[in-house]
Order: C-alpha cells, then structure tokens, then sequence
C-alpha cells in the first residue's frame, strides 16, 4: 500500500502493528506453556503463565489507545478505518485468549496435589491444544500478512475443534463415572477443555476481523457448529 | 453489514427521481480541455458531494449548472446537462431562469452592501414583484429556513456587512433560498468558518435537504462523509468514482478514491 502523505501517520500504524504482533506471540505462548503445565503437573511454568497475563492486559489497553488516539487524530477513513477498528476487535480477542490461558494455568496449579486419574485424561486435551494452537498460529500469521483466504481457512476448520471438545467431554464424563475419586480432576480438565474450546472461537472472531479488515464486508455466514455436548449430556447419562 | 446499518444523514432513496442528469459532458477552457465525458446523476433532495484534489474539475463543474461560466467567451461546454429533461447548455435556455432554479452559494459569503432585509429580499425582487406583505413573510421564511433569524430579527435594517462570517454565509443561504430554487450549490461553503460556523451550516444542509436537490464541493472529507448521501470523487476532468457515500468512505472500488480518502494520494 502507499504510504500516507503523513508519514507519522504511517510510524503510528506501524507500531500498532507491532504491539498486536506481540501480544500474538504472547497468547500463543500462554496457551502452549498452560497445556504443558497442566499435562506435566509443572506448578513453576504454570505460575510463569499466571504472571504474563497481566503485561497482556497492559499491551490491550495501549492498543486500544493509542487507536481511539489515532482515530482522534488523523480521522481515518476506508482501509485505515477498518484496519484501527480492527486492531482494538483483535487486541480484545487476543487479551481474552490470555484470560483463558490463565485460568488453565491456574488449574493446572489446583489439581497438582489431587488424586490422580489414568493418565490417558489428559491425552485428548493435549491433542485439542495442540490443534487450537495451531489455529492461533495460522489466524495471526494470516493477519500479518493480511491474507483473508487464510484467515477463511482457519474459520472453516473451528468446526473439528468443536467435534473433539464433544468427544473429549464424552470420555471425561466417562472417566468421571467409572471412578468418583475422578471428578474433581475430571471437572477442571472439562473446564480446561471449554476455555481451549472457546479459545479456537476467538481465533474464528479474528479470522471474521482479517475477513473485514481486507474485503469490508461482514462475514454473515453462519459457522459450522459441531459442538453437540448438550446432546452428549444426555446420550452418556442415559437422562 | 454496512449496507443495512446506515447512519440517520447517510439514508439515501434509491428510488428518488434523478433531478440533474450529466451525460457525455466536455468542458474547454479555451484550448484546455477540464471536464472529460462527465456522466452523473444527481437525486432529487438528496445531497451529493464532489471531491477531488485542487484543479480536478469539480468546480469547474459546479460552474456549468448555473452558466456561471457563459460570461467568459473563450469557455464553452459540450454534452448534455439535463434538469428536469432540458439541457442547461444549450443556447436557447433563459440564464436568468435558470439562475432563479439553481441557487448557488460560494466559499467566501458574499453579502450585498445593504441591510439584511435587503440582501434576503434582493433575490426575491430579482425574479417578481410581491406585495410588501409577502415580500416581508417570505424574507422572515427564507431567514427562518437559514437558521438565522433568532440572531437578525431586531437588526433587519442593518448592513449584512456588520454580520459574522458564518452569520453572513446563513444570510447567503437565505438569499438563494428566497428564490425557491430547486437546485443549491455549493461551493466549499463552510473553508473559510470557524467549526460552530461550519456545524450550523451542516445542520442547516441537513434541513435544507428535505426540499431542494444539494451538490456540494468540498475539501473536507469528513465533512462530505457527514452530509452527503451520495459522493463522486473526480481527477484530472474525469469521474473516477461515484457511488453511495458510505461505499466511497467506507470501501471504495477503485484504489485511486482509497488513496485520495486515507491521504495517501501523490
């Protein structure tokens, strides 16, 4: 794109870009370290995660600052609109992520000296993880590079993030009736799994953010929905 | 979807009869050719801006709907002009009618050295001759319509000189709109006004809307994404884009309009 006439215009743009580049890499981070503190029972790297929240939370509201000051300033218009509106949807889906990597750290903490199930629990949601934090991956690299086909890619494929959450529920609840000294793990791993579940949602909002930013349009298609655990509740417990 | 929500000023009728039709118009000053096949529809009481850098025609343009440009022989305009289905530029239209149809009003306000009275009622004379009652009713209505008339009542016989500046472009307003014209233009009416100034004259264009057909010149972008419905963004004698107000500031088509909207053009 042409540079503006302005050019610290352009520095002031820059450097929003740069601060959501950082809290990308942030969450990433977060989610990742949270899931292995919790799979290895690391209480260390699960307060190391705890304690990044916050300088995320600073980094959001910067962003958003200095985007309404931007705002205020230059009066965007068309793409550069867009793109500051932008920046304050995504550093609020990103922060939203860090909240949730945190409450998975700070369950990883809670369950380090309960009673401890098969290990095979945590196996699923090692796996659903690792898929949402290559969704995260991609979503964020899409928006770097402003490559809203990308961004689509990673909308459409929410929907088998939802189908595992359903399945990963399933072989909790599993778990949970077999053995009740289970539950209480079991119930924090099913919190765990939700806050991984909604954490692929932000990283679908951001890919409806980058289909806006780039096209300027809404995307008003409905997503595919595969999460179907209202149903499971029934199917398992026979109710 | 932007489409759907739009914002109250920014409604636009799809459906509103075309009131000033442009088609295949060329305009030269002597050798120079300025406006290059110019095609635009202008809605009737609807407000559409033109925008361009300086020199880009959008004056020149605005010059042609009134044949302002007729008292300079060496500029001369082919293509047609349609209003309400007759050309403008041909040779057999009354210039003085059509002045008393097209109002127009300029960017430095250009009051007449008389009383306000005067100034509102100067225009009125210049077309009939009313009783004084109603000479008096419709000076008070065209004041009124202009938002001035709480700030002039008590001095109708004082010099329109003596006004502010935006007070003095209100009272320009009224003067054209004394006419009854059908058509206003205006030509960067509110560069030269303080921010109160140019927020009365904006509300004043918000009213005015619901019974004339407004075009107006502007180098002030947020301005035309405020008041207008429908925009055209002009370069170099040419149309480059025209399109629904919202699509111009919001998502245009063509990266030349992107460009001159963000800042970015050069």
């Amino acid at each position: 794109m042409t540079d503006h006439i302005v050019r610290s215009y352009d520095a002031e743009l820059e450097a929003l870009r740069r601060s959501l580049a950082e809290m990308g890499g942030m969450s990433e981070r977060m989610l990742g370290d949270s899931t292995v503190a919790l799979v290895r029972r690391d209480t260390t790297l699960a307060q190391k995660v705890i304690s990044a929240d916050q300088r995320l939370d600073n980094l959001q509201r910067d962003v958003e600052e200095r985007a309404v000051l931007t705002i205020a300033r230059r009066q965007p218009l068309a793409q550069d609109l867009r793109e500051l509106i932008s920046a304050i949807r995504l550093a609020s889906d990103i922060e939203r992520v860090g909240d949730l990597a945190k409450n998975i750290a700070k369950r990883a903490v809670a369950i380090s000296g309960q009673f401890q199930p098969p290990h095979r629990a945590v196996v699923g949601l090692e796996h659903m993880s690792r898929l949402v934090q290559a969704q995260l991956k991609d979503v964020l690299d899409a928006y770097a590079a402003s490559n809203e086909q990308k961004a689509m890619e990673v909308w459409h494929r929410d929907g088998e993030i939802d189908a595992l959450y359903t399945s990963l529920f399933r072989e909790l609840l599993t778990y949970m009736m077999e053995d009740p000294r289970n539950i209480t793990f079991c119930t924090h791993l099913l919190f765990c799994a939700k806050n991984i579940e909604r954490i692929g949602d932000h990283t679908t909002n951001i890919a409806e953010t980058i289909h806006y930013l780039v096209t300027g349009e809404s995307l008003d298609l409905n997503r595919p929905k595969l999460d179907t655990t209202d149903i499971s509740v029934e199917a398992v417990t026979g109710n | 979807m932007l489409s759907t929500l739009e914002l109250s000023p920014q409604t636009l009728d799809a459906d509103a009869p075309v009131r000033i039709a442009v088609k295949n118009l060329d305009f030269y000053y002597g050798e120079h050719k300025a406006l290059k096949n110019i095609n635009l529809d202008f809605r009737d009481r609807h407000v559409t801006a033109l925008i361009g850098p300086s020199g880009c025609g959008k004056s020149t343009l605005l010059r042609i709907f009134n044949r302002i440009y007729s008292l300079y022989p060496e500029q001369r305009a082919t293509g047609e002009i349609l209003l309400d289905g007759r050309n403008v530029i041909s040779s057999d239209i009354d210039v003085n009618e059509l002045r008393s149809r097209v109002g127009m009003v300029f960017q430095k306000p250009t009051p007449f050295p008389m009383s306000i009275y005067d100034n509102v009622a100067f225009g009125i004379r210049l077309y009939e001759k009313p009783p004084k009652s109603e000479l008096d009713d419709r000076v008070e209505a065209a004041l009124r319509r202009s938002a001035l008339w709480d700030e002039v009542k008590d001095k109708l016989k004082s010099s329109g000189m003596g006004l502010s500046g935006g007070q003095q472009q209100r009272l320009c307003i009224a003067r054209t709109i004394a006419q009854r014209p059908e058509v206003i233009l205006f030509d960067e009416p509110t560069s030269a006004l303080d921010p109160i100034s140019t927020g009365k004259i904006e509300d004043l264009l918000e009213q005015l809307k619901t019974d004339f057909t407004i075009v107006i010149v502007t180098h002030n972008m947020q301005q035309a994404a405020r008041i207008s419905q429908y925009t055209a963004f002009m370069y170099l004698g040419e149309v480059i884009e025209f399109a629904p107000t919202n699509t111009i500031f919001m998502n245009p088509n063509k990266k030349q309009t992107q460009d001159y909207v963000t800042g970015r053009f050069g």
